[in-house]
């Protein structure tokens, strides 16, 4: 899959969950700490499904390593949770997350969040997350995509501080993509990422 | 199938023969001490348990781990030892058996009071809670809140103090659809949330709809993947469709019946006593209907072999025998896997031993009577009896006159081997009896419980789960409540706090 912009993105992804990982946990703030958690990974199918879902990007085509390998089917499929009973001989989920797992996990959201934004640039008419500003990208802009972002990817409405703090990154990596449709896009690109690979979106 | 083959695959048996005798005696080394002060005590796993029924470890299984006294047996930990200070003191050791477990009861309670490993918690309370007597840095884990954490929590996005309704039913359409709710669905159910037989209406109505999704049935579903370790499928030996290149059996219809079983108002201990099954007939939805006889015949490997009436559920399929059976006379690994897979006790790790008197004979010539291999062999191989007239390889069939194959390779005395046998130190005639008495057991009832606590909840039972994980396993076995019907526990479940306190 050709991804435009790709390696440009790719030096920003870090930049995105450092900055953004904090304001997906702030909204438990009101509740103390689970004491005895006990969250589960959603698993890269569900994952998908989810994500297939609400992209509307049919299941076999959201998201194929080299064009053709399945992402939670076949190319990681033991890393990101699944089974492999005949082959491989896994019969059940590895009780614990490989080193590989969160880079696994990471590669499948930015290569979804780049399916759907490539997706959004070819079809203006009938996209779904990028939607270029009118003139220049500002605070409303900006609160539009944290919106349709936090209500596709979480399906729940971003808090009050949830915007603050992703307006002030798009601000700030405005300063690398630049203001044109292009930089636009890969602003959205970078915020659905940050959401995509959050600890929300993964586990449950 | 070539002689060639066979000598391959009996080949195979005695290489893992040799290597199972070699650490048998490694073992054994460490077991008969001939200094008579280090002896580990095999029935104590079983024991302990009858003594603290109610410990967290009993919760999951009957049997407790060695290492509860013991670092590598024979040697004890800091727990271990001050038991064995207080065990029969005075008396010549070694101890018989019966004379060990007669004492057992009172030594652990002479203990009780003291903390083993000093971290300021007696080893009573850290037996009942789950953490280790011997291990300072195991304490049992914390899970109440204070009151002010307790409302902050009820006031909160997730209710971390209790049981959350949102989040148990978000977890049931995640766990058992496959999928997370949308926006809409998530409103909806917010609704219910003021009337609490609203909200537990939701839950279950969510249930019984994606206990009949593909996701949940289907092919390569939740309960296909629940079964994978019990089936051990290879595609390479595969018959029916899709067969594999050396196409023996058919591990299909051990897909099916097991879903079968766990679904609807049928009970789950068919698993080990069904005679019939089940074919797929549809994997959207996912729709089974039952098979007659008559059509098993002329399937040949891609069938069912074994008259019905000599069926046993899971553990007498021809994809069982075929994988775990093949040329053996005495299937110890047949039986030790339906131990293990069924009953949650691996005797590897000398769970669930229960030896019979004047055993293991050694009808086929293996050793396993020498004292060091005897101490598992006296519960595994009248534990085997019952499958030895039932065909790996090639016949699966159930054959009354089996052992006079085996006469040449094994021995003259193989054909002694009785077909009646002992398991939970029961005595039983055949296998059927065998796995009457294994699936009317609590070890069956807590194995299947165990499976789906670990799926559902994400883990295996903490010791702050125990008193919920009780009342599914007992619940499950009692006929006013669960009656061995998986999906009314699986109802019982989600609304533990276990599975929906965030």
């Amino acid at each position: 899959m050709r991804m435009p912009g790709l390696f440009a993105v790719l030096t920003l992804t870090l930049v995105a969950a450092a900055a953004l990982a904090p304001a997906v946990v702030s909204a438990q703030e009101a509740a103390p700490a689970s004491t005895d958690p006990r969250i589960k990974f959603k698993d890269g199918e569900r994952y998908l499904r989810d994500l297939s879902e609400t992209f509307e990007i049919p299941r076999d085509e959201i998201c194929l390593e080299l064009s053709r390998y399945d992402c939670s089917k076949k190319s990681f499929r033991i890393v990101l949770g699944g089974v492999d009973p005949y082959d491989a001989r896994v019969m059940q989920p590895l009780d614990q997350a490989t080193l590989a797992s969160p880079i696994a996990f990471d590669r499948v959201a930015l290569q979804v969040c780049a399916n759907r934004v490539a997706k959004d640039r070819a079809d203006p008419a009938k996209a779904l997350l990028f939607k270029p500003a009118s003139g220049r990208p500002d605070r409303a802009w900006r609160d539009a995509l944290t919106d349709r972002l936090y209500d596709r990817i979480l399906r729940r409405d971003a808090s009050v501080a949830e915007r603050d703090r992703m307006a002030a990154f798009l601000e700030g990596v405005e300063g690398r993509t630049g203001r044109s449709a292009r930089g636009q896009s890969e602003q959205t690109l970078l915020a659905c990422f940050a959401l995509a690979s959050s600890a929300e979106a993964a586990f449950y | 199938m070539t002689s060639g083959r066979v000598r391959w695959f009996s080949g195979l048996r005695a290489w893992a023969a040799v290597t199972t005798a070699v650490g048998l005696s490694a073992l054994a080394a460490g077991l008969a001490s001939p200094g008579g002060e280090a002896v580990a005590k095999p029935p104590a796993s079983m024991e302990f348990c009858k003594i603290y029924p109610t410990a967290h470890a009993c919760a999951a299984s009957p049997v407790v781990n060695c290492t509860t006294c013991h670092t590598v047996p024979p040697a004890k930990n800091l727990f271990g030892a001050q038991v064995a200070e207080r065990l029969a003191p005075g008396v010549a050791r070694p101890l018989s058996d019966a004379d060990y477990i007669a004492a057992l009861p009172a030594a652990l309670k002479a203990v009780e009071a003291l903390d083993a490993d000093g971290d300021g918690i007696s080893n009573l309370d850290e037996i009942l809670k789950g953490s280790a007597p011997e291990n300072g840095d195991s304490r049992p884990t914390a899970v109440s809140c204070t009151p002010g954490q307790t409302r902050s929590a009820a006031a909160g996005r997730w209710n971390t103090c209790g049981y959350d309704p949102v989040h148990a039913w978000r977890k049931v359409v995640l766990d058992v659809c496959g999928r997370s709710p949308t926006r809409t669905e998530t409103d909806a159910f917010r609704r219910r949330l003021p009337s609490e037989s609203s909200w537990r209406e939701g839950i279950s109505g969510q249930l019984d709809t994606c206990l009949r999704s593909p996701y949940w049935l289907g092919v390569n579903g939740v309960l296909w993947n629940l079964a994978n370790a019990k089936i051990n499928p290879q595609d390479s030996i595969k018959a029916g469709p899709r067969a594999g290149s050396i196409p023996l059996a058919d591990y299909e219809w051990d897909y099916n019946l097991f879903a079968w079983m766990n679904t609807g108002d049928r009970d789950v201990r068919g698993l080990l006593t069904s005679q019939d099954f089940v074919k797929r007939v549809s994997d959207d939805p996912p729709t089974f209907a039952a098979v007659p006889e008559g059509d098993f015949k002329g399937m040949r490997q891609a069938g069912q072999t074994v008259p019905r009436e000599k069926r046993a559920g899971m553990i007498t399929t021809r994809w069982f025998s075929t994988v775990n059976t093949m040329f053996t006379p005495i299937p110890r690994t047949t039986a030790a896997v339906a131990y293990r897979q069924y009953l949650g006790l691996d005797l590897a790790r000398m769970e669930g031993l229960h030896p019979a008197v004047a055993e293991p004979v050694d009808y086929d010539a293996k050793g396993v009577a020498a004292p060091a291999c005897a101490v598992c062999h006296s519960t595994l191989d009248p534990l085997t009896y019952p499958f030895t007239r039932y065909d790996g390889i090639i016949r699966n069939n159930y054959n009354p006159n089996r052992l006079k194959n085996f006469v040449r390779t094994d021995g003259a005395r193989v054909v002694e081997a009785p077909e009646a046998g002992e398991i939970f130190g029961q005595k039983v005639a055949n296998l059927l009896e065998w796995s009457q008495v294994a699936a009317n057991s609590d070890a069956f009832a807590q194995k299947v419980t165990w499976d789906y606590w670990k799926m559902m909840v994400g883990r295996e039972p903490s010791p702050a789960d125990q008193t919920e994980f009780a009342l599914m396993w007992k619940g499950l076995k009692a006929p006013d409540k669960f009656n061995y019907r998986v999906e009314r526990m699986l109802h019982a479940l989600v609304l533990t706090e276990a599975y929906g306190r965030p």
